[in-house]
């Protein structure tokens, strides 16, 4: 397997945008482009997770390719809902590790604002088991049943929960490109008005447009890709046994540290899938960064923030950075590219390894993604 | 009355499903036909304040883990006292499964609170008002 370097990475800014879908994601790539000073890829990735819904768009990977000024490059989409980002860069990674191609852009992107957020949560909806959704059950309510068992657990109360907001509101407030950049407090989160109970507003991310890209390349460059894992788990909850872990995070930090051949001891920055801040905590434990149980404290205690041992969601995370579904898996690899090379100023953080690590749907198509300053 | 919910076993692994799947989601192999008690314990539980087109608020959504094995999401009149842990019935009025005991006035209102054609709901109002009746018979007689 060949080494697999990050050449270039570049992100839009996230928000409420007016730019179309594919200028988003042309912007991006370009910029990605120019910081990997190449002028084309052999191969391009596209991550949507639903254009034909969101954007009534079609036949994505070409309508982008074409947008950007590369009809004649070969093109395809992946998608994995929410994490397609991830799976993206996965698929460009091993076009690269086969030899099949030596430079590959990897470009995810997603705009939903222009819809209304009940459209908006139906849409995202439809990545639940067909018989759950009957039920009325929704991502916020899938998150809410996960976040009530994790708050039985003994060390997981409304405030661990709440200070997982609170710092990625404090880390988004430093970061230009964030869709929030307002500090809040712990009484804000726990005031907020409750969506699903026990879950309130300011526990859940926003609505997000945006896009984000990466240049992987085969010649050596600045950071080299370590790791990637994938997990999976059943579609629908009822079949699992566990619900205050995601097994499919589990077994694709497993791989992730196989193939890179160490440990989570190793990792010096982490950006995690916190769509609801509880979902932080547990891919803490998931990943390996905290053992069972201590994750919670540990963040109540500063030892996630930009200061703290180990730095979570120096971006913002999904909370304050913003979650245009595709791009958010890219957006975190462009996070930890800038991190590990010091391009990331007012929220830099001393760092030689990142760990970036996306959850697809309701914890069915997880990815770990390691990286590494050579 | 514990009522019996139609359920699919697999021959590899023993997963239980309610309701019933054609395929074990873990195995390649067609599931067996199964049943399960409708009663069991609450695994988590919510309160949805803004439910998705086509329920009305509040929405109460319940995982219960059946005694038979299964886990399964069904709806509530109410989670006021329920806690993780409760032991609840499962019964289901029309094709739609709630968990607790359900008095009269409460299958109505679960009724009107999911969007269907009032003719719809009638004839379901109907049907589970007249199986109640037959159930208060049954237990009077027992």
């Amino acid at each position: 397997m060949n080494d697999v370097w990050v050449a270039g990475a570049d992100m839009t800014r996230i928000g409420r945008l007016r730019e179309p879908l594919p200028d988003l994601m042309a912007v991006a790539a370009h910029a990605a482009l120019r910081a990997a000073d190449r002028e084309r890829p052999d191969a391009i990735v596209v991550a949507t997770m639903n254009p034909e819904e969101f954007v009534g768009d079609a036949n994505f990977a070409s309508h982008v390719a074409t947008h950007m000024g590369f009809a004649d490059v070969p093109v395809i989409r992946v998608e994995t809902a929410s994490s397609s980002g991830a799976a993206a860069f996965y698929a460009g990674f091993a076009q690269i590790a086969s030899g099949l191609a030596g430079t590959v852009l990897v470009v995810g992107g997603e705009k939903m604002t222009h819809l209304t957020t009940p459209k908006v949560s139906e849409l995202i909806g439809r990545s639940i088991d067909p018989y759950e959704r009957s039920y009325g059950t929704t991502m916020p309510a899938f998150a809410a049943l996960v976040t009530r068992a994790l708050m039985s657990r003994h060390g997981v109360g409304e405030r661990e929960i709440a200070q997982v907001a609170v710092k990625n509101h404090a880390n988004g407030a430093r970061n230009p490109l964030a869709h929030f950049r307002d500090v809040i407090t712990i009484d804000l989160v726990l005031g907020s008005r409750m969506v699903a109970d026990p879950l309130r507003l300011f526990h859940c991310c926003p609505i997000s447009d945006g896009a984000a890209a990466v240049v992987l390349t085969a010649e050596r460059a600045s950071v080299r890709v370590a790791g990637v894992g994938q997990g999976t788990d059943t579609l629908a909850i009822r079949h699992r046994d566990a619900l205050t872990s995601f097994r499919a995070t589990q077994t694709a930090a497993g791989a992730a540290f196989v193939m890179a051949g160490f440990g989570p001891e190793r990792v010096d920055v982490a950006e995690i899938h916190d769509a609801f801040a509880p979902f932080e905590l547990i891919s803490l434990e998931d990943t390996g960064l905290f053992p069972p149980g201590k994750a919670g404290s540990a963040t109540l205690d500063g030892e996630t923030a930009l200061d703290g041992r180990l730095p979570v969601n120096p971006s913002g995370g999904l909370k304050a950075r913003g979650h245009p579904l595709a791009a958010t898996g890219l957006a975190q690899i462009v996070e930890c590219v800038w991190q590990l090379t010091g391009y990331a100023p007012r929220r830099q953080v001393s760092c030689s390894v990142a760990l970036a690590q996306s959850i697809g749907g309701p914890g069915t198509n997880n990815w770990v993604t390691l990286l590494e300053a050579r | 009355m514990i009522e019996r919910l139609a359920a699919s076993r697999c021959p590899v692994c023993g997963l239980v499903a309610a309701p019933p799947a054609r395929w074990c989601p873990r195995h390649p192999v067609e599931m067996a036909r199964a049943s399960v008690a409708g009663a069991g314990e609450v695994i988590s539980f919510t309160t949805l304040h803004s439910p998705p087109a086509g329920f009305r608020s509040p929405l109460h959504i319940a995982l219960v883990e059946l005694a038979g094995g299964a886990r399964f999401i069904c709806h509530g009149a109410e989670t006021l006292g329920l806690r993780i842990g409760s032991r609840v019935a499962i019964e289901a009025v029309g094709d739609v499964y709630y968990f607790s005991h359900l008095g009269a006035m409460d299958r109505v209102r679960l009724f009107w609170s999911r969007a269907g054609h009032a003719g719809e709901r009638m004839n379901a109002i109907a049907r589970s008002l007249a199986k109640r009746a037959w159930k208060g018979r049954s237990r009077g007689e027992g």
